[in-house]
């Protein structure tokens, strides 16, 4: 591995790319619509009294969450047709007979994919700065949310650089590249909210009411009007019981581990108002993520006789502490499949070649 | 002692069913500029990324400047340089760009290859069109670029499909002129082409590709040896008027001499029967204004080992 060689087939990479004017326009559509994303979470955050003082964290999550949606939206159409394109336009070939060798040049390209990537979040910045200053922003948060935005952007250029290398036409790969991005962001969702609810449990509630008076009083055993929270006079019915499905989430919630903004939610140290509650998305994705990891009660009861409980539910700050996180084992399997496909990608690329993906030619 | 830049022995590859070449055997000698000829599909391109260390060959054995490509492809490719049919540049680089880039690539330092590509603009003429991006560049503009980029690391091996084609007549001629300073460097150049007058001007000897095999030494000697037509043109005379002349101070039958516009056309069945005719012309006093051969020899090979081999499947 020779770094002066693989940074200039990304160099290559890098300066087709500046060279265009659609990648300008790319770049100031993002532009536009952080703008437009940017003043709604101001009006949307600003308005939240309970989190006043933390206004920028909400904020400032939207817009790293808007970039990741974005780059994922983007980012295929960068690296998805890196090496089978390059072999379409007879460019591969001039590269690969200097002293470049195989990984160099698939290195370079995820490199050159990853910058190219990269200047989304760039353009993102000037809004990031925006949001701190609305305050309430946590320094923690900003390095760990932004490593993961880096990251993810990698990942998902290595995705495209390797399936371009796997399958002979750009288009078709492209779309592959697409397709598992979406697997990852959308197809985790499916799988999440469809395997729950297949898997769903029997679960029984149990319910005790309290008689009434045709007045709407409660009938009191002593005969009196006013037996409101006093279990030992109300006249009770019996108890009802009825049965029905709960979903179990429990039992699949790790499907949603390699969901980038899981991962991006989960990674990031959440930060809760004064009643435990979320201040900003990544804690409200996390809040979601994470309550889906506890098992649901099969067997509640309600019992109008029963003295008020003081209620048991638990807040997202409680549920983050009684959980896992899981956005290591999601970024692990990430880094798996890229890892796998530039694999593939290089036994089929590497020279002197024996087999050539059917359909192709080295020059 | 004259050691082979490249050589190839008994090589073979075929993509699924298809062979494209099923045996192919030949040296390359050091210092001297090889043809490779053949019809298209012939296995030239094929032969050449073998060659080039792109593709592995499914048996036989190669050397590049002594080194295996399959075994050790750095160190051949260190040593040669391919100029590909397929014109890939990169569209929206400069030629400056594109030399520098490709020698990074060979390993040189910054300074060094920036100095290589002003010294390869110069080389092959792209010097007014440095900082011209490589998809303004005319077909044969970006031919001298290939040429260009397959020089940059100075390789002791050159391996060029199709170099001529789309060029101008000057750049042919600069391209011929390179190509022979190449090979008196002590370098090897393999060269296949299309064009074979082109060709004939240029290569020191040539090696015939049928159908994805060598043709041997003795075929094409044989070929070669075969009868072939001169053109005679007599100084102002017209041919019809002249060729009864001819015919006479040859000892022809004057109705079996063809006449082609200007020319007439005079079969011999060797150079030295060629060489007698002329002399037998100039003693009977006919004033011979042209008398050459009416196809190159490259040519005239290549032809008949085609309708040879077509007469035999």
């Amino acid at each position: 591995m020779n770094a002066a060689r693989l940074w200039a087939v990304a160099r290559l990479e890098l300066l087709q790319r500046v060279r265009t004017v659609s990648w300008y326009v790319l770049l100031g559509v993002f532009a536009l619509l952080l703008v437009g994303v940017t003043v709604l979470s101001f009006l949307a955050f600003g308005g939240m009294a309970s989190t006043g003082d933390q206004r920028g964290a909400g904020i400032y999550s939207t817009i790293v969450v808007v970039t990741l949606l974005l780059v994922v939206l983007v980012s295929p159409t960068l690296s998805g047709n890196s090496l089978n394109g390059d072999r379409d336009a007879a460019t591969l070939a001039p590269v690969q007979v200097t002293l470049a060798r195989t990984s160099e040049i698939l290195l370079g390209k995820v490199l050159a994919a990853w910058i190219t990537g990269l200047a989304f979040a760039a353009v993102a910045a000037p809004f990031l700065v925006i949001a701190t200053f609305a305050g309430g922003v946590d320094p923690v948060v900003v390095l760990v949310s932004l490593v993961v935005l880096v990251a993810e952007i990698g990942i998902i250029a290595a995705i495209g650089v390797g399936l371009s290398g796997i399958l002979a036409r750009p288009l078709f790969s492209v779309a592959s590249t697409y397709l598992v991005v979406s697997a990852l962001v959308f197809g985790t969702l499916i799988a999440f909210g469809l395997g729950g609810t297949a898997l769903s449990s029997e679960a029984t509630t149990t319910y005790r009411g309290m008689q009434y008076n045709a007045d709407g009083s409660p009938q009191c055993s002593d005969g009196s009007t006013d037996c409101w929270n006093d279990p030992e006079r109300m006249v009770c019915g019996e108890p009802e019981q009825s049965t029905y499905n709960v979903p179990r989430f429990d039992r699949v919630w790790w499907v949603l581990a390699a969901n980038p903004f899981v991962i991006l939610a989960d990674a990031t140290p959440a930060e809760y108002d004064r009643q435990g509650y979320p201040v900003d998305l990544f804690g409200q994705i996390t809040a979601g993520v994470r309550g889906s990891q506890i098992a649901p009660d099969l067997d509640t009861r309600y019992d109008d006789c029963a003295a008020v409980q003081p209620d048991a539910g638990l807040t997202p700050a409680e549920i983050r502490d009684a959980t896992v996180p899981s956005w290591f084992v999601g970024l692990a399997v990430q880094l798996l499949i890229a890892g796998a496909l530039l694999f593939g990608a290089w036994s089929r690329t590497k020279t002197p070649a024996r087999a050539l993906p059917p359909g192709t030619r080295i020059a | 002692m004259v050691t082979a830049g490249i050589t190839a022995v008994d090589v073979r590859r075929s993509f699924g069913g298809v062979h494209a070449v099923r045996g192919v055997t030949l040296a390359a000698p050091v210092g001297a500029v090889t043809g490779l000829v053949g019809p298209n599909g012939a296995g030239k391109t094929t032969l050449l990324l073998m060659l080039a260390s792109l593709l592995a060959p499914d048996g036989g054995s190669i050397r590049i400047a002594d080194v295996d490509p399959v075994a050790d492809p750095a160190a051949a490719r260190s040593r040669l340089g391919w100029m590909p049919d397929a014109l890939g540049a990169w569209p929206s680089l400069t030629v400056r760009e594109t030399l520098a880039i490709t020698a990074r690539l060979y390993d040189l330092d910054r300074t060094a290859a920036a100095r290589r590509a002003e010294e390869l603009m110069d080389e092959v003429g792209l010097r007014d069109l440095a900082d011209a991006h490589a998809r303004v560049l005319s077909r044969g503009q970006k031919q001298r670029l290939g040429l260009a980029r397959a020089l940059v690391h100075d390789p002791s091996v050159l391996l060029l499909d199709e170099p001529a084609s789309g060029l101008d007549p000057q750049a042919r001629i600069d391209l011929r002129g390179l190509l022979r300073r190449f090979a008196a460097a002590g370098k090897t150049v393999l060269i296949s082409s299309h064009i074979l007058a082109e060709l004939e001007e240029v290569v020191d000897d040539a090696v015939f590709l049928v159908d994805g095999a060598t043709v041997s030494a003795e075929r094409v000697a044989e070929a070669a040896g075969r009868s072939r037509t001169w053109r005679v043109r007599v100084a102002g005379a017209d041919a019809k008027a002249a060729v009864l002349q001819v015919a006479d101070a040859l000892g022809l039958d004057v109705a079996r001499v063809p006449v082609d516009r200007r020319d007439i056309l005079i079969p011999f069945a060797s150079e030295d029967d060629a060489a007698r005719g002329l002399r037998a012309l100039v003693t009977a006093g006919v004033a011979i204004a042209e008398f050459s051969a009416a196809t190159g020899l490259l040519e005239h090979t290549f032809l008949d080992l085609g309708s040879s081999d077509g007469a035999r499947s």
